[in-house]
């Protein structure tokens, strides 16, 4: 499988009045199209620093980050805003929708900057809702919706821009289990569609969606396997 | 959605916020509108007042000063006339190229003749003209109505012992008292002020004329230019501008203008501050949101679209009825300073929603400036 995603020596570390720390180690690994990753750790390992890196959110203090081709460190920041638009859609674990819209409006916000008709984007995102089981409930606010509705209004508006990488921070940690789990079947069946999507978990039951599990410890990669996914059982 | 609607949509959210913000401006806007139209309304009313106060030029004959004296010996001078005013001179000060701006021109008649048997100055001046060219005299009586009537100053009324109703004989012809005047303080308080004609044929002077005043109209010409017209009309004229009435005219307007422009500039100032405040507290408060944004892909310049929006709106909404209301205080506050005809200056509001708009947006820039800047890195460790 070619690297849809490449990481090369990657370190980074925070610096603070002369004090500094380090949150990830020469970091390496690729991720194929259509690889499904979960990435896992203790606290404090550098799960949530390597996802914004691979998102595009911050610059490494060294080592190269590819993706799709393209070298992040070497876009300017509105480039790397216009590539993650593009590219990349964000779920995080508190869903992080803006409180005075509604689900649908939510779902168009990453569309605001763009030049389209209002229909066009309302449809997209209703497209986008019902896909995500949330037909009928388009109109309303993020307060009037279950957590796991919540969420699943998050992975709408991450997929607005029909991204090919899905990058999720701890989304069902919020959840309770059985909501978590209609949530994790809702990425297995995004990236059964062809996604790529890495996700930062404690959640063991992702561990039978993925098709790789990358352990971080200190910052640096502690174990990277390939797991059974369901997609290559038998 | 768009960023227009986004930003409209967190107004609502954030109301309080969002009166807050735009109570400076509102304030602001206000105060100047209701300042300025107040100012314009008074600079209109003192200007007319102050038109309708007397006249602002006076014309005499040209006079030279001639000494006369022998060796050592000093005796004096005397005032030689080149020349003398006539009643057709009026023609020709009307008939100059400013003649619209004049309001009035009064011709008036001095000359000294016997009044009951005391040898008093009689003032000549057309009967329909006193009101104008006098507006200040208080009088006790009545004013003169028609030929063969006297008005007596306060001092000429105590040496005659006349008052209103009493008679004043002069060259055979007896006048009727119409009214004394209050004490002026001025030359007339020992004169026999009576029609123009009258005292003409007192002094056996059919066409004479002492002085002419003329009042003009100066809102937007310097009265020099007036001055210059009419000497070029009279060349043996002295003609000129009483500056007094002209420099308090220009003092009283000023004086109103520069109370409307400072008022306003603090009150302007302390509003666009309170928008900073505002706007910068909003972007603190809201890190967490713009760093939402820009993981979902929005530019730097889409931020600070967002946040314009947001101040452009409070302050379209803000500085548009700040200048409805100010408008409206001016118009019922007017008829307190002095103002008869209260009316809507439209100017000061147009001008006011103008400056409202600049100062929301000019608020706006370093807060929005931060918010752009801001690294999403920075609002996404707060997620």
């Amino acid at each position: 499988m070619d690297a849809f995603i490449r990481l090369e020596n990657v370190s980074m570390l925070y610096g603070n009045n002369g004090t500094s720390a380090v949150a990830l180690r020469d970091v390496s690994f690729s991720i194929g199209a259509g690889e499904y990753v979960v990435i896992t750790g203790e606290s404090g390992a550098g799960k949530s620093t390597l996802l914004t890196i691979l998102g595009g959110l911050q610059v490494p203090s060294s080592g190269v980050v590819l993706m799709k081709g393209v070298d992040l460190s070497s876009l300017p920041a509105d480039g790397l805003a216009d590539f993650r638009r593009e590219t990349i859609g964000f779920i995080f674990q508190a869903y992080h929708l803006l409180p005075y819209l509604t689900a649908r409006e939510n779902v168009m916000v990453p569309m605001s900057p763009l030049r389209a008709s209002a229909r066009e984007k309302a449809g997209r995102a209703d497209t986008l809702l019902a896909s995500v089981g949330l037909s009928g409930k388009e109109e309303r606010l993020p307060s009037e919706l279950s957590g796991g509705e919540c969420q699943r209004v998050a992975i709408a508006r991450a997929l607005v821009h029909d991204p090919p990488v899905l990058l999720a921070d701890e989304p069902t940690g919020n959840l309770d289990s059985s909501t978590g789990e209609q949530i994790l079947d809702l990425f297995s069946g995004l990236h059964k569609s062809g996604k790529t999507v890495l996700m930062v978990t404690h959640n063991r039951a992702n561990f039978f969606r993925a098709t790789r599990s990358i352990r971080l410890r200190d910052g640096l990669v502690a174990e990277d396997d390939p797991l059974l996914s369901p997609r290559q059982a038998p | 959605m768009n960023i227009r609607k986004l930003a409209w949509k967190n107004l609502f959210r954030r109301k309080s916020r969002a009166v807050f913000t735009g109570l400076g401006i509102f304030l602001g806007i206000g105060t100047f509108v209701a300042l300025a139209s107040l100012t314009a309304q008074m600079e209109q009313a003192v200007q007319d007042k102050l038109d309708r106060f007397g006249a602002n030029i006076l014309i005499t004959p040209r006079t030279e000063q001639l000494s006369l004296g022998f060796g050592d010996i000093s005796l004096g001078g005397t005032q030689v006339a080149h020349s003398r005013l006539a009643a057709a001179d009026e023609k020709a000060i009307r008939g100059i190229e400013m003649k619209e701006r004049l309001r009035s021109v009064v011709p008036f008649f001095l000359t000294a003749a016997d009044a009951s048997g005391k040898n008093l100055v009689w003032m000549g001046v057309p009967a329909t003209e006193i009101a104008a060219a006098r507006p200040w005299w208080k009088i006790s009586g009545n004013p003169i109505r028609e030929k063969g009537e006297v008005l007596l100053g306060s001092e000429a009324a105590v040496a005659l012992d006349k008052g209103p109703g009493g008679t004043v004989v002069s060259g055979g012809r007896a006048f009727r008292v119409a009214g004394v005047l209050h004490p002026t303080g001025e030359k007339e308080d020992g004169m026999v002020i009576a029609a123009l004609g009258d005292v003409r044929s007192v002094a056996g002077n059919p066409g004479g004329v002492t002085f002419f005043e003329v009042a003009a109209l100066c809102k937007d010409c310097p009265v020099e230019d007036i001055v210059a017209q009419i000497g070029g009309a009279l060349p043996g004229a002295r003609v000129s501008a009483i500056r007094q009435v002209v420099e308090s005219r220009k003092a009283a307007v000023d004086q109103f203008r520069r109370l409307g422009i400072g008022v306003s500039a603090i009150v302007l100032a302390i509003g666009g501050l309170m928008v900073f405040v505002t706007v910068m507290g909003s972007v603190q408060e809201r890190t967490r949101e713009i760093g939402v944004l820009r993981a979902v892909g929005f530019r730097r310049k889409a931020i600070l679209s967002l946040l314009f929006w947001e101040t452009g709106w409070i302050s379209l909404l803000s500085s548009a009825s700040g200048a409805l209301v100010g408008l409206a205080v001016a118009l019922l506050v007017a008829p307190h300073f002095g103002v008869e005809q209260a009316s809507v200056v439209t100017s000061p509001a147009l001008l006011g929603v103008a400056i409202g708009m600049g100062l929301g947006l000019l608020g706006t820039i370093p807060p929005a400036r931060r918010a752009a800047a801001l690294s999403p890195t920075e609002a996404i460790r707060s997620l």
